[in-house]
């Protein structure tokens, strides 16, 4: 076991991870950290705002949503932070604009991931660098040196192909693009997985993964984290926030699996979690005004999660901009007043990326947010 | 048709006995016997080139993949290959003229697909998702009407409907066969207006519900913003916040009846939810009072606009020709589309007309759909398309009506670079016979394909290199090895 966990771990060792979190279809910020002393919000919100008895206060003008409640823990200690009115520059308010552009990191070849993997201090290039947790890699991690696409450890396995892969190998050597690349990963990460699957996972602490595909996925990863097999970033998405129709019924099981799922791996990681950091993000919140269906439509300003990884936390980060008409974007939409960019640059700074700030974000001059205290 | 089974499995029973087996396992007798067996038994003469030549190209682009076969008989049609070539697409783009019985009786025990919308609520509807599933990997892998099932993947992909949205379940099954099928070759205003009016999709982008009814009522705009962005115009082709909004406008009023009372899945115009107001769309102003017909006004400016022109030539050579398909190209296809005022034929016969078309050969990642039913055509593979051969599917994240987000699964191969593990196990599953309910013959498909090396030719469109024809020998199993091959993730 020990030659295995060394064969494993390779020089990955002290490798911190970075975990991000996609809420894809446009998370309301409204919904899960309401403003609840901002006078407008239950006036613009007549039959959607989270009346202030129900939420959770954190800090005397904001609360969690009740159902956001399990992440309470975390913030009270300080290893969880908030940051309001954040989002990007792109006011297409279109799901697949607004996720390429935050994905790329801006007007930019490959994604943000991709490129701070590329770029960081002393980059592994380990087959396990970089873990999409799903079924596809998402766009943010285009570019990066390699990444592997993974629901469980019990996948990568391919038992009685030995004869196989050893004549598969030097065919897809000879190819030249990203399919020869994509093999050498595939090929690296099954190997380096073999001992580790054997080995049954149980989570430390007491945590409690619930069995659905989000806290799975985070149960996967912190399983690699401890394994420490060298992972850097760990991607995966909680779709399904697009709420234009019924709002309450779309996200409320989201906001459950969301808070469960991080409140287990925070309790799981334990002293790991200073290595650790997650990072939650959406393309954009919603429209603050109603709709006539009882949802909200694509808008601007979301919430931003940060927790772990030596953050001050216990705070809600960002100037707030209101919610009065001349402050309100375009159509009727929170501000984006934090770029996310600005969010993410000193996380990726601490993550070892801090002289190459200009080619993770090209074109953009960070002012970073103060994250660290 | 038997009414004891069609009851059976209207009423529920089925699918209870479906979902009670676990993974799907099926009564006996239920199902059909397995499909797919070869038609002829060969010999055939495998491609004889050392690159992919015309003939292997365009089966690899207007099919899912070549049977055994295939390369004889197009390359037959033609004393050149450019004439065979040119038959060959003329062929496929007039299905209706393609004989396909075989085909459409291996489909017709899916009986529940061709119910009337009313009866389809009666399914459930897990059943009618797993019927749909089977019934489109079949299709794809029997039919011989090839073009039109590419293109209706296509379709599905563009005006894509997620079944796991309320109705969406029932209303899908309606969707593919009334909105996609019918119009897959057909002309492209009659597709957008009838997918504009599809239940599934006032479902899905809730259209449905979008109205206003009493002052002060905002329109819901999810179906107005993906109709300019994605079914017609494309993003940043110049049409602003605004005009989503006008458009929203245009369609209030128009919804699903959902009651579980009469004629529900029924679409239908309330006068009252409509904002009969004047409007202002694209630059063109619509005048108050125009109603139910706000809805052809507004398809009418966006249908043959020509930026829905460029944006559907860019996918439509994104799909056969490259992921960054050549401008020329998709300029031509653009004039072509506009020329024929939408007509998919026209526009299609364009683009396999085109230079570029022939230019590109072998560059493009097959999706996982279209690797497995490739497989299943290129080994003759028997299946009942059943549970353990989705799952495949699944895993690779490509199963059909599976897609959340309504831009559709993505054509471009970046997305797909992480299934390669899943293609391998699938390969290696399949060349076993270790897919329950999938099964090939290995030594007919070897008698119909002469020798080894024209077995290697078959599954790879050329004539095998000297490295591959050895690795195929020291692997022990060279029809896996194929199937997991660089060159077999490829068309």
């Amino acid at each position: 076991m020990a030659h295995t966990q060394a064969l494993l771990s390779g020089n990955g060792d002290q490798r911190q991870t970075l975990v991000v979190v996609f809420l894809r279809g446009g998370a309301d910020g409204l919904s899960l950290v309401p403003p609840l002393e901002d006078a407008d919000y239950p006036k613009l919100r007549p039959r959607l705002a989270v009346s202030p008895k129900a939420a959770v206060p954190l800090d005397g003008f904001f609360g969690l949503h009740p159902l956001l409640g399990p992440l309470l823990p975390a913030y009270r200690e300080g290893a969880l932070a908030v940051v309001h009115a954040t989002g990007s520059e792109d006011n297409t308010r279109s799901h697949f604009e607004a996720q390429d552009f935050m994905e790329h990191g801006g007007l930019a070849a490959g994604g943000w991931l991709g490129r701070f993997l590329q770029h960081r201090t002393g980059p592994t290039r380990g087959a396990l660098a970089a873990v999409a947790v799903g079924r596809e890699l998402p766009e943010c991690l285009r570019g990066a040196p390699s990444a592997a696409v993974l629901q469980s450890l019990e996948d990568f396995a391919m038992p009685g192909s030995e004869s196989l892969l050893r004549e598969l190998e030097p065919l897809y050597a000879a190819e030249r693009d990203a399919l020869g690349q994509s093999a050498r990963d595939t090929l690296n990460a099954l190997r380096r997985l073999e001992g580790l699957r054997r080995a049954p996972y149980t989570p430390a602490h007491g945590a409690q993964y619930a069995n659905d595909a989000f806290a799975q996925g985070l149960m996967q990863t912190a399983r690699l984290i401890k394994a420490r097999v060298g992972l850097e970033a760990a991607s995966i998405d909680l779709g399904g926030w697009d709420s234009h129709f019924t709002q309450g019924t779309l996200i409320e099981p989201l906001m459950t699996r969301l808070a469960n799922g991080l409140a287990a791996f925070h309790r799981d990681l334990g002293r790991e979690m200073e290595r650790t950091t997650v990072v939650v993000m959406t393309e954009f919140g919603r429209r603050v005004y109603e709709n006539a269906s009882f949802g909200t439509d694509h808008g601007r300003g979301s919430v931003m999660f940060v927790m772990g990884g030596g953050v001050k936390g216990g705070r809600v980060l960002g100037p707030w901009p209101g919610l009065k008409g001349e402050s309100l974007d375009g159509p009727g939409d929170l501000a984006v007043v934090t770029n996310y960019r600005n969010v993410l640059a000193p996380l990726l700074a601490r993550h070892g990326a801090a002289h190459a700030m200009d080619r993770v974000f090209p074109g953009f001059a960070p002012t970073p947010l103060d994250l660290y205290g | 048709m038997n009414v004891t089974r069609r009851s059976f499995l209207k009423w529920g029973s089925g699918a209870a006995l479906l979902a009670s087996a676990g993974c799907g396992e099926v009564p006996p007798g239920l199902l059909a016997p397995w499909f797919g067996e070869p038609e002829e038994k060969g010999p055939f003469a495998p491609p004889r080139a050392d690159q992919v030549d015309l003939i292997a190209h365009g089966l690899n682009r207007l099919t899912f993949g070549a049977r055994p076969g295939d390369y004889e008989r197009v390359r037959a049609l033609g004393l050149t290959e450019e004439e065979a070539l040119a038959e060959f697409v003329e062929q496929q783009l007039a299905p209706e003229r393609i004989d396909d019985a075989r085909c459409e009786r291996a489909l017709r025990r899916f009986e529940c697909l061709t119910e009337p919308l009313g009866e389809l609520f009666e399914y459930q509807p897990g059943f009618l998702l797993q019927e749909m599933r089977r019934a489109t990997v079949l299709r794809a892998t029997l039919t011989r009407r090839q073009l039109a099932e590419v293109m209706v993947q296509f379709w599905s992909d563009h005006f894509n409907v997620d079944p796991s949205k309320g109705d969406c379940q029932w209303l899908k099954a309606h969707d593919d066969r009334e909105v996609i099928r019918p119009h897959a070759l057909g002309r492209f205003p009659a597709l957008l207006r009838a997918s504009a009016l599809s239940p599934a999709m006032l479902w899905y982008l809730d259209g449905r519900v979008n109205r206003v009814e009493h002052p002060g009522d905002k329109p819901n705009e999810n179906y107005a913003r993906e109709l300019l962005e994605l079914h017609t115009l494309g993003v940043r082709s110049g049409y602003t916040q605004t005009d989503v909004m006008e458009v929203a406008r245009c369609l209030t009023g128009w919804t699903v009846r959902s009651e579980a009372a009469f004629r529900k899945g029924r679409v239908e115009f309330n006068a009252k939810r409509h904002d009969d107001g004047a409007k202002e769309v694209l630059g063109h102003r619509l005048p108050a009072g125009g109603g139910a017909r706000d809805l052809d006004r507004v398809l009418d400016l966006v249908a043959l606009h020509p930026a829905t022109a460029r944006h559907l030539a860019t996918k439509l050579c994104r799909r056969f020709l490259a992921d960054t398909p050549p401008q020329s190209a998709v300029s031509a296809v653009s004039e072509a589309f506009l020329q024929s005022r939408g007509d998919l034929r026209a526009t299609l016969r364009h683009l396999f007309l085109t230079p570029e078309f022939r230019a590109t050969r072998g560059n493009k990642f097959k999706r996982p759909f279209h690797f497995v039913v490739s497989s299943l055509r290129a080994t003759a593979a028997r299946t009942d398309a059943g549970p353990a051969l989705l799952d495949y599917l699944f895993r690779m994240g490509h199963a059909p009506f599976n897609y959340p987000t309504p831009d559709g699964y993505p054509e471009e191969s970046l997305p797909w670079l992480g299934t390669l593990l899943w293609r391998w196990k699938f390969a290696l599953a399949l060349s076993e016979n270790g897919i329950q309910g999938t099964k090939l013959q290995l030594e007919p498909l070897r008698r119909s394909l002469t020798d080894r090396a024209g077995l290697v030719a078959h599954f790879l469109g050329r004539r095998a290199s000297s490295d591959e024809l050895a690795s195929c020998t020291r692997s022990g199993n060279d029809l896996g090895l194929l199937l997991a091959s660089p060159a077999f993730q490829r068309c």
